[in-house]
């Protein structure tokens, strides 16, 4: 039960893809995405250059931007990686919580579980639907970076050799930074009824999460340590790239791992 | 003959509820086992722990020197397990070729095998559909199907031919006699006839507790036996008329038209004895069963 071959785990993983690109359902979603995406590259990130540098508002953008600590991203010759890394960093995580939120339930609710369980070890299914879910992820982060990529590209091709070398480093970053939201949304599947619930639950768990972690710190600020807990906790200091490694992966890593190694308990023992 | 599956005071608690009680009991590899009980007896239950599903609130189970669930046992122990349902986002063949690949066949042999095990249930034309656009019953085959991939060495089937239609349940005892000769079937259906031309051992399960039966047991070396006349109409004092053979010891109807009939052996065999008797009073008869029907048999054990 708690073994895991790599070849299963990759198949499993594989048919994640399949799920979301070949599927109608899948491809609705591709779909609302790109749209979404397609209006965020004409506006934000098609004019980033005109926001971030123009004469009558580079003022006002170096002040806002140096109050909220993203006054590092103004120094950034590809403007658009920065509008897009700003985006990104929170849309992403967000999207996540949706996009993921049907990994296990759904498949349990109708039985297929069952027959999947007669083929794979329970860890090869929960590991094999998470890394599923980071392929996913990665795919459309690629999709949208390469986009980006063009769009800068249009505007100055001399920034390709430096925008490539930044894309990967964002990519790199922007993984890691969903990687906890993933793991969240695989543990809420291992006991939630459905997907829905797994949302709701997710909503519930960094809102509700959030108001306990404040009033625990407001009365003992030992407490404050709590807000290592929420994935997303490093986000902000990340934006403006003033994080250190181990708050920009180290502490993603550490609640990715945490939260896998819950779900494998709870999900080891569940009933299919 | 060797043990595939060897259970030893197998136990189920959900919260109060005792699902399975103390349950142990051998399957050997061979003919078809049927798991037979009332609703709520427990036979899902024993099924969702032989599949590994569920894990045992206590006693240990053993399927082919492996625990349930663990991975040696993959294309080795198949299942339907009851009301699981495909994935409806995706075709029936590209599911099942999937199932294929995780049994360790590769992307052209899962194929084959999808549409092979499609054509034992006579749905190998449905194969690019997706099973929401099936019916009830044709959901159903196409999960027998599923349990057909590779070449399993035990094969469990949970009410496999309950909601079908007379043809293709009909179709579905074909593929399992057909198969019987290379995997053991454990088979759980309320259709006693059809587990009785099947199996020649049952599972009886009540309330959590087991009893076996053999269906087919050799009574030649008791004195006593008995037989199981059908009768087609109702007809005046059958049972005086049957007790007034000689051989008789006890006679009792035990549905209508059904009589069970208790008979001391003699030099002359009693079916003989008794299809002439019919045939002396004019009664048509339309089954004769020697020994008892699987039925009778259980629902004496469910009286006691």
């Amino acid at each position: 039960m708690t073994q895991i071959h790599p070849l299963r785990l990759l198949k499993i993983a594989q048919f994640e893809l399949v799920r979301l690109f070949l599927t109608k359902r899948g491809l609705l979603a591709v779909a609302a995405f790109s749209i979404c995406w397609l209006l965020i590259l004409r506006y934000p990130i098609g004019q980033a250059v005109s926001l971030i540098s123009s004469p009558q508002i580079a003022d006002l953008a170096q002040q806002v931007f140096g109050a909220i600590g993203l006054s590092k991203l103004l120094d950034w010759p590809e403007a658009e990686l920065a509008m897009y890394w700003l985006i990104a960093l929170y849309s992403f995580p967000s999207f996540c919580l949706f996009l993921c939120s049907d990994q296990l339930v759904g498949d349990k609710q109708r039985g297929t579980l069952r027959f999947l369980s007669l083929r794979a070890t329970r860890n090869e299914m929960l590991f094999g639907r998470f890394l599923g879910q980071v392929f996913i992820l990665a795919a459309l982060l690629l999709v949208t970076l390469v986009a980006s990529v063009a769009v800068m590209v249009f505007r100055d091709p001399a920034l390709l050799v430096s925008g490539i070398t930044r894309s990967f480093i964002l990519f790199f970053y922007l993984l890691i930074a969903v990687l906890p939201f993933i793991a969240l949304m695989t543990l809420l599947n291992t006991f939630a009824r459905s997907a829905r619930l797994a949302v709701v639950l997710a909503v519930l768990f960094f809102a509700g999460g959030n108001i306990v972690v404040s009033i625990l710190s407001w009365q003992i600020p030992m407490f404050a340590m709590l807000n290592n807990v929420f994935p997303g906790v490093q986000l902000d200091q990340m934006a403006g790239q003033n994080a250190g490694i181990f708050n920009s992966i180290g502490i993603a890593l550490i609640q990715t791992t945490v939260m896998l190694a819950i779900a494998q308990r709870i999900f080891a023992r569940s009933s299919l | 003959m060797s043990t595939l599956i060897h259970a030893t005071g197998l136990t189920k608690q959900y919260g109060n509820k005792l699902a399975l009680d103390q349950v142990s009991f051998e399957i050997q590899q061979g003919a078809p086992v049927a798991l037979v009980g009332p609703n709520g007896a427990g036979k899902t239950t024993l099924f969702s722990l032989l599949c590994g599903y569920i894990l045992p609130t206590k006693g240990t189970l053993n399927i082919i020197g492996n625990n349930p669930g663990s991975s040696e046992l993959f294309g080795k122990l198949s299942a339907l397990p009851q009301d699981a349902q495909l994935d409806p986002r995706f075709s029936i063949a590209h599911q099942l070729a999937f199932y294929g690949q995780l049994q360790g066949l590769s992307n052209k042999q899962s194929h084959a095998e999808a549409i092979r095990v499609l054509e034992l249930v006579g749905l190998a034309d449905v194969a690019k559909q997706r099973s929401d656009d099936l019916s009830h019953g044709m959901r159903k085959r196409v999960t027998i199907g599923q349990a057909l991939i590779g070449k399993p060495q035990i094969v469990m089937l949970d009410e496999a031919t309950a909601g079908l239609d007379p043809i293709h349940a009909r179709e579905v005892r074909e593929v399992v006699a057909n198969l019987s000769s290379e995997a053991t079937f454990i088979l759980s259906s309320h259709d006693l006839t059809e587990l009785e031309r099947l199996c020649s051992h049952v599972l009886h399960l009540d309330k959590g507790k087991l009893t076996e039966h053999p269906t087919h047991s050799d009574h030649n070396e008791l004195e006593s036996g008995f037989i199981t006349l059908l009768l087609s109409e109702h007809y005046p004092d059958v049972e005086a008329k049957i007790q007034a053979l000689a051989e008789v010891s006890k006679v009792y109807m035990s549905q209508a038209k059904e009589y069970v009939i208790e008979y001391q052996k003699t030099a002359t065999p009693f079916d003989i004895t008794i299809l002439q008797h019919c045939y002396q009073q004019g009664w048509r008869y339309r089954q004769l069963v020697n020994g008892h029907t699987l039925e009778n048999q259980i629902f004496k054990q469910e009286q006691i």
